[in-house]
């Protein structure tokens, strides 16, 4: 049952892997990425990573993506024109891949990752908690890196807000704590006025 | 007959397949009853009657309302990319349904029991908003993409808000099993959450309300404004999938406030001895109690779209961002420092 | 642990099911009478002038880009609120300073002005 599951997800992440490089369509492709982040996160759960794996869908899929797609979504992308240079640029692409792959390959290669290197991990009863476990050494023994990361957090707030504020002239704002302060006397201003109008005094012309 | 039976039904998958078909049936009632609950309600509100033609009262209203719309054409706008549009109203009632999984509904009367389930209801509602950008951005219509982003913008901020109310509750319930949460307020109904948590309750409700685009959230779908928003191309049965999503999910975050903040299936009367109740049916927890909170939050949701006036825009991202952000953070502050000094019934260090 | 995962996977293939079935019983017993004029993009009654994708605000993106920093600390806050019991006090002033850090964030964002809304 889990090696079907598996293999059944696999395939759809590296199919959906595949077909974000492929579409045309930039919105298909983002799309195609939401998919294989979907896939990769049942493969996680797969290994018991439960949190991570959930983790995954909200702050990838959840978040990551909607940026993607707000940006691809608006940008007019004429597909014609970045085609142009496909047929022609094939080999020297296809060289560099190859070139990439067997650097990957003779670096890492294929046993760091099989069996021997990688123990399948133990199956865990029912009431084990994945979250625990992570939040018991995270908030521990790895405290440093845990505060680092509030601080790149930081960084990151500061860095969009200087990226991507910019202040447009002639805006209006709702203030509402000028709203709130305002006083009766502010808005509204007691004129007297005669209670008696004065009389009409008929133009001397026009009685002629 | 009877053995045959029994032993097809202890097939674990088939034994799942029912238990979700159990689940499923009541809620996608519940649903359809529900839109006629809100016409009615809201009927009553402006004095007036509301749905009452079809048959005894008004009774059969959802029903013919989903006939109608099963048998209506889909509309295909031109240059709309067909097979995301077509795709759109699936993934919406497909995440709004899927939250149902780890929903439970007793302490023993849970589908899936996981551990992290409400992470799980919070991922799920967070991939829901993919159903709105896809239907908006695939109808290539103005009124459908503009409101696709207000929507998206809307979303996420509230989510932020309803994330930090969450955490406040995982602190004081130490856990993120929704059986283990209602099971941390029992003793009696000062043991509830919504007591020692009552700004992050009403934020995460609020909160709920602004995440389903309803009223006064509405300006997604601001009739007056830009016309029914990313649905306004959509037609048939499409649009009523879309339509069932909404409710689904409104009932959700009901049902969630109930299990979180109001004691889900104890009973308000839980050792309170004075009333003489004993161990009768009123005191006992059931799943009746959880159903009947459930119900107050829906009626709310009710009453809040017949009250109240559409928000701005800038006033809604106004109230996200200023208002109940800083209330949850500074409230999570005040959360861990009851934990720390140890304030009962709720926060007893295990 | 993971065969408490099962129901939540066939709640989904069911779920899509549904809307799959929904679709399709829509798709077929409906009627099919295209013509341009009622496939044209809904625009108050006039034709419709120029491509409905446009150019937005940044201000959206910015909205995104915090969103995502937000949804970062609250994953790290769940875990942390799950454990409490056994971190003590040290956990809880390591949460402390890291939601600390996040405020001044915050409070950065509130004074440029990048939460006003025009």
């Amino acid at each position: 049952m889990e090696t079907f599951v598996f293999y059944i997800f696999s395939a759809f992440m590296v199919l959906s892997a595949l077909m974000v490089i492929s579409v045309n369509n930039p919105v298909k492709a983002a799309f195609f990425l939401v998919l294989s982040f979907f896939a990769s996160a049942a493969i996680w759960l797969l290994l018991e990573a439960e949190f991570l794996a959930i983790i995954l869908v909200i702050v990838y899929v959840g978040a990551v993506m909607v940026l993607f797609l707000f940006v691809v979504m608006m940008l007019d992308i004429n597909m014609v024109q970045i085609k142009k240079g496909f047929v022609n640029n094939l080999p020297l692409a296809v060289a560099v891949a190859i070139a990439m792959f067997a650097t990957i390959f003779f670096v890492v290669g294929g046993e760091s990752f099989s069996q021997s290197v990688f123990t399948i991990p133990d199956r865990h009863g029912a009431d084990y908690s994945n979250v625990a476990e992570l939040g018991k050494v995270l908030y521990s023994d790895y405290v440093y890196s845990f505060e680092i990361a509030a601080v790149i957090l930081l960084v990151g707030i500061i860095a969009a807000i200087s990226l991507t504020l910019r202040r447009r002239p002639n805006t209006r704002h709702q203030k509402i704590e000028d709203q709130i302060a305002v006083k009766s006397k502010d808005r509204l201003q007691v004129v007297k006025v005669d209670a008696q109008p004065r009389k009409y005094e008929p133009a001397k012309e026009e009685q002629k | 007959m009877l053995d045959l039976i029994l032993s097809i039904y202890k097939i674990p998958v088939i034994n799942i397949l029912v238990k979700i078909i159990v689940i499923m049936v009541p809620l996608l009632l519940t649903v359809a009853y529900f839109t006629y609950a809100e016409r009615k309600v809201i009927g009553y509100m402006q004095v007036r009657i509301g749905p009452n033609r079809v048959g005894p009262r008004g009774w059969l209203q959802p029903i013919a309302d989903a006939m109608k719309l099963m048998f209506k054409e889909i509309i295909f706008p031109s240059d709309a990319n067909k097979v995301l549009f077509t795709i759109a109203p699936t993934l919406a009632i497909a995440t709004a349904l899927a939250a149902w999984a780890v929903v439970p509904f007793g302490s023993e009367l849970v589908l899936a029991d996981i551990n992290v389930a409400l992470l799980y209801i919070l991922a799920m509602t967070s991939i829901g908003v993919y159903g709105i950008i896809l239907a908006g951005w695939s109808s290539n219509s103005k009124y459908a993409i503009m409101s696709t982003l207000r929507t998206a913008a809307q979303v996420v901020s509230y989510e932020i808000a309803m994330g930090f109310a969450l955490v406040g509750v995982v602190m004081a319930a130490r856990s993120l099993n929704i059986g283990d949460i209602v099971e941390g307020q029992s003793s009696s109904i000062w043991g509830w959450y919504m007591w020692p948590l009552l700004p992050l309750f009403v934020i995460y409700f609020i909160s709920g309300v602004a995440e389903t685009n309803r009223a006064p959230f509405d300006v997604a779908e601001g009739e007056s404004e830009i016309v029914a928003g990313f649905h306004v191309e959509y037609s048939g049965i499409l649009f009523a999938i879309f339509f069932l999503a909404e409710y689904a999910n409104m009932i959700l975050i009901s049902i969630m406030a109930a299990l979180m903040f109001m004691g889900g299936w104890l009973s308000p009367f839980e050792g309170v001895s004075a009333l003489g109740l004993g161990d009768s049916f009123l005191a006992g927890s059931s799943i009746i109690w959880l159903l009947a909170k459930t119900a107050i939050f829906m009626f709310l949701f009710l009453w809040f779209r017949a009250t109240f006036p559409r928000y701005r825009y800038d006033q809604i991202m106004r109230l996200g961002w200023k208002v109940f952000i800083p209330i949850t953070i500074v409230w999570i502050y005040v959360v861990g420092l009851m934990y720390y000094l140890e304030l009962a019934p709720w926060f007893i260090k295990g | 642990m993971l065969e408490n995962y099962l129901p939540v996977l066939i709640f989904m293939g069911v779920g899509l099911l549904v809307g799959i079935g929904m679709t399709a019983a829509g798709l077929i017993l409906s009627p099919h009478r295209p013509d341009r004029e009622k496939n044209s993009p809904y625009e108050c009654g006039f034709e419709a002038f120029e491509d409905s994708r446009m150019k937005f605000d940044v201000r959206y993106y910015l909205v995104a880009i915090l969103f995502i920093i937000f949804d970062l600390e609250i994953a790290f806050l769940f875990p942390w609120a799950v454990v409490l019991d056994s971190i003590g006090t040290f956990g809880l002033v390591a949460m402390a300073i890291f939601l600390g850090l996040l405020v001044v964030g915050f409070i950065y964002e509130w004074k440029k002005g990048a939460l006003e809304w025009e």
